[in-house]
């Protein structure tokens, strides 16, 4: 699955950047069938790999709880899209799709709504988060390199394009042997579950959209 | 909706009354349309048929109908490749102008090479060779004696390639390379494309030979028809077709004679190479004469150009074979240049020639340095492909050295111990099998090389163990027998030690290649190169050990000779092995140090994140180290402990870049005839060097203004970071200071 590809027309970008404040921004998670079209309006203009539909409803109808959408002034300008389930023998967040229009990066709405997901992932008892992001893709790897991920694997011409990518992975600390993170996570009031949520589809192989 | 009914009239397409399936003993077949009409009706958008083997997942797979990007159906231009064949789209000849057809056959022969050389890159090969109609329909060429002959060597050699890379299955992220279904790689008659090939070259040849003889007047002894009627260009013409045959021909003759069994056809293979090499020079030379005659229908942008024409050729459609390329969505491929394509066809010969030009050391660390010395080249697959496949062939190293006399060798152990009992044993038989599929990882590419090497470092530790038990349970307690003893308590202490030596090596390389390929961000550099540190003690003491047993043992046998005092203070000192490693080691110990007093004093380099600390990315980064215990108690808190309370003021007490810079110097003269090592050697003590004097300028600098704010360090994105030229970086960091 293709993250985002914020940095591709950067040059471009520079000229026509959106006036706005931060705080106009409003983060939406996932309501339902009508925020699909703008999900996919924002996927298909941005990335290059064809998804269909069902790609899309894989994601939202079995982890609504993961997706988020940013508006500004009733305007769709950037979405992710997660999932989460077993993998081997972790229970392991994906993100699949992040998506920021071009006239609105570089102002942290994709370190929002990607947050907003990986908060849910921990609090649902994820060991683990990983996605995939293109080598060239440097607003990516900063983004995700700031919220903690490591470049766990190099993937030779992963795509398409013939570009290698990279395994990102962001190991969640584990509260029996790091109490005193543990301590931090539990002031910042973030809480992890016991519970495992129990899900449909979780081969969690790069969705095969 | 009810799901046995969905299933039956998936299997039952037709309405009843076209059906000729007669109902059998368990089955009645029923119309069931009327039930999907009704089941559409009631579907709501969002809505999904479920099953047991159907669920949102599966439905993923689904590709739209009529969407261009993903119904790879619907950008065919043709239907077939007869019905391709039938439109004129690859006329037999190319042309009746006798002229256009010469310069056609051309353009083909120049646009396959670009395609031959994207396949190489990884794109399928039914896109890029075999978008060739004349390559898919081997019968219609035979009129026409130079593409036939061509088109024939073509397939083949896209054969020999194929079978190449899926022998030595180093393939296994570049799986796109062999697939080839129904693409008729195996034309009849090809096996004797170069008799074809030397038929035709000798009659252009001649050619060649007859219009120059009638440009200076000579006289003509034969009576030969002449390649093409426009008798300014024929000679042009002859040449640049020669050049492009010979290539073909000597190209064949490479892959051939690289496969012979032992490496008995490298030297061949190396002579075929420089013909190969300056064939291609003419190929390149011929694009002027060529161009001329182009009269000005080039394509737009030189850059891009296939041909050496720029003309576009003829018989080509990539979207013929879509459908059958692979199981991917439909995407158009860029074709490289021709240009590019001729520079990849120079790298490829080059790779392979110093693939043929080594020596077949039967040294296991020889044959290590030079897989690693030829892979800091990136070489691609195939030339990857071949090395692997000299260097384990049977089963043996080169099909020529048993695996146990390698390791006997290796771990030191006298000569007529290869021939010990010892190796039915069925651990070192498993030993033998890993030293096997480590010459094979070091072969594949980079990426999957680190990886795979990161998995085989637990093989390596469990066998280990396993050498360890079997050892004590044979022969009781190891330290109750004395090596004179028992040979066999020998070999399995020889080897143990050896085992571990290789396993730390493996270590270091896997390490060292997460800098090759960019994995790690300044902020963990101070942990890699810790690791670093930790790995190389460990090697440089299994090294030394493994030398001074054996000189030990040397020494023993020749005792009454060396006597002199000159051959003990030799034997003494430190060997050359070790003390290259401890000049790596100080290095990494020097910069590990360094970064982390960046960190404590400065506070550079500092990575708080949201979601975990260090202690996480420490983890994850050695994971693989760490769950083979390589090495031993080895943790993020003795990471912590080593490094959480070093001040400039400790790292300059201990001098490490000194250090390292004086035994490189000590080194230098050791390695000067060995041009690599000696390279390796001097790259060593400039960095060494360059990180000296950074440290005393931050110390100064810092010392005097402790609140300077220190910019990141500047990091060469994608360059090519091997141990030593990543340590330079901090001589950036310090000009920046000032």
């Amino acid at each position: 699955m293709e993250p985002n590809k914020e940095e591709q027309q950067q040059q471009q970008v520079a000229a026509q950047k959106a006036e706005f404040d931060p705080s106009e921004i409003e983060y939406v998670i996932y309501g339902g069938e009508h925020h699909l079209p703008l999900i996919m309006n924002l996927v298909d203009q941005e990335l290059s790999e064809p998804y269909s539909i069902f790609t899309y409803r894989y994601f939202v109808y079995l982890w609504p709880n993961l997706s988020f959408l940013a508006f500004h002034r009733g305007k769709c300008v950037g979405t992710v899209v997660c999932k989460m389930g077993e993998h081997r023998t972790t229970y392991r967040g994906y993100i699949a799709m992040l998506v920021v229009i071009n006239s609105y990066r570089g102002r942290g709405i994709a370190t929002e709504l990607v947050t907003r997901s990986i908060k849910v992932m921990m609090e649902s008892g994820c060991e683990e988060v990983t996605l995939e992001a293109e080598v060239t893709n440097k607003g990516a790897l900063a983004l995700y390199g700031r919220l903690g991920f490591i470049r766990a694997k190099r993937l030779f011409r992963y795509y398409l394009n013939g570009v290698d990518a990279f395994r990102l992975k962001l190991l969640f600390p584990i509260p029996e042997i790091n109490p005193v993170l543990s301590m931090i996570a539990e002031s910042d009031e973030i809480h992890t579950h016991d519970q495992i949520p129990q899900q449909e589809g979780q081969d969690l192989q790069q969705g095969s959209g | 909706m009810d799901q046995s009914g969905a299933e039956d009239a998936a299997i039952h397409r037709h309405p009843p009354e076209h059906s000729s399936i007669p109902s059998g003993e368990n089955s009645v077949w029923s119309d069931v349309s009327p039930l999907l009409e009704a089941a559409c009706r009631e579907l709501r958008d969002g809505e999904l048929i479920h099953g047991d083997n159907f669920n949102l997942f599966a439905a993923m797979s689904a590709l739209e109908i009529m969407d261009p990007k993903m119904d790879s159906g619907i950008v065919c231009k043709y239907y077939s490749i007869d019905e391709a064949v039938e439109n004129g789209v690859a006329p037999v000849p190319i042309s009746s102008d006798k002229t256009i057809d010469v310069q056609s056959t051309i353009d083909i022969m120049d646009h396959l090479l670009a395609c031959e050389a994207t396949w190489h890159n990884g794109h399928s090969l039914a896109q890029t060779v075999f978008s060739c109609i004349y390559l898919l329909r081997p019968d219609r060429t035979s009129s026409h004696a130079i593409l036939h002959s061509y088109c024939r060597v073509i397939r083949a050699t896209c054969k020999a390639v194929v079978s190449v890379v899926s022998d030595a299955r180093t393939h296994e992220e570049e799986d796109l390379f062999t697939m080839a279904y129904g693409l008729p790689l195996h034309g009849h008659g090809d096996e004797k494309c170069l008799s074809m090939l030397n038929a035709v070259e000798e009659t252009i040849y001649r050619q060649l030979r007859a219009c120059k003889a009638t440009s200076s007047k000579k006289r003509v002894s034969e009576d030969i028809e002449p390649l093409q009627h426009n008798l300014d260009l024929e000679e042009g013409f002859c040449k640049a077709l020669l050049c492009r045959i010979r290539f073909r021909k000597h190209f064949f003759h490479v892959l051939t004679c690289m496969r012979r069994p032992q490496g008995r056809g490298l030297e061949l293979a190396r002579k075929h190479i420089a013909s190969c090499m300056s064939e291609l020079e003419c190929i390149l030379n011929s694009a002027e004469f060529i161009r001329l005659g182009a009269f000005g229908t080039c394509e737009d942008g030189v850059e891009d150009r296939t041909t050496a024409s720029g003309r576009a050729p003829i018989g080509f459609d990539a979207s013929l074979n879509s459908r059958s390329s692979a199981p991917t969505p439909p995407r158009a491929i860029k074709i490289l240049s021709w240009e590019k394509a001729v520079q990849y066809f120079l790298k490829l010969l080059h790779d392979l020639d110093i693939v043929c030009s080594y020596s077949l050391d039967p040294s296991l660390e020889g044959v290590l340095r030079f897989v690693v010395q030829f892979q800091k080249s990136k070489p691609d697959l195939i030339a990857r492909a071949h090395l692997q496949l000299l260097l384990v062939q049977d089963g043996k190293l080169y099909g020529r050295d048993p695996i146990f006399a390698v390791i006997t060798k290796a771990a030191a152990l006298p000569e007529v111990t290869k021939n010990h009992d010892i190796q039915k044993n069925e651990y070192i038989v498993q030993l033998g099998q890993l030293v096997i599929n480590m010459l094979k990882i070091l072969c594949t590419n980079a990426a999957w090389q680190r990886r795979k090497l990161g998995k085989i470092l637990q093989d390596w530790r469990v066998i280990y163990v396993q050498l360890e038990i079997a050892l004590r349970n044979e022969f009781g307690s190891v330290s109750s027998i004395s090596d004179d003893e028992n040979i066999c308590v020998k070999i399995f202490k020889h080897i143990l030690n050896w085992v571990e030596e290789q396993t730390y090596w493996i270590a270091s390389r896997y390490l060292i290649l997460g800098f090759e390929l960019d994995l790690y961000s300044p902020n963990e550099y101070c942990m890699v190169y810790w690791y670093m540190y930790v790995v190389l003690i460990k090697l440089a003491e299994k090294t030394h050990l493994r030398i001074a047993v054996s000189s030990g043992t040397a020494k023993k046998k020749g005792k009454k000779k060396k006597d002199s005092p000159k051959e003990v203070a030799k034997e003494s000192r430190i060997p050359l092995p070790v003390l290259f490693l401890q000049c790596h080691l100080c290095l990494a110990e020097g910069l590990s140090m360094m970064l982390a007093a960046l960190r404590n004093e400065l506070m550079v380099l500092q990575s708080p994140s949201p979601f975990n600390t260090e202690h996480e990315r420490f983890i994850q980064h050695f994971e693989l180290l760490q769950k083979a215990c390589v090495p031993d108690n080895i943790s993020y808190l003795s990471f912590k402990e080593s490094t959480t309370y070093t001040r400039f003021s400790t790292l300059v007490m201990y001098n490490y870049f000194k250090n390292a810079q004086r035994i490189a110097k000590e080194i230098k003269s050791s390695f000067s005839d060995d041009p690599d090592r000696l390279a390796e050697v001097r790259r060593l003590e400039q960095v060494a060097e360059h990180n000296g004097v950074a440290l005393n300028v931050i110390c100064r600098v810092g010392a005097l203004d402790p609140s300077l704010k220190v910019p990141d360090f500047l990091i060469p994105k994608n360059s090519n970071l091997s141990l030593s030229l990543s340590l330079s970086l901090s001589l950036h960091f310090s000009s920046r200071i000032l």
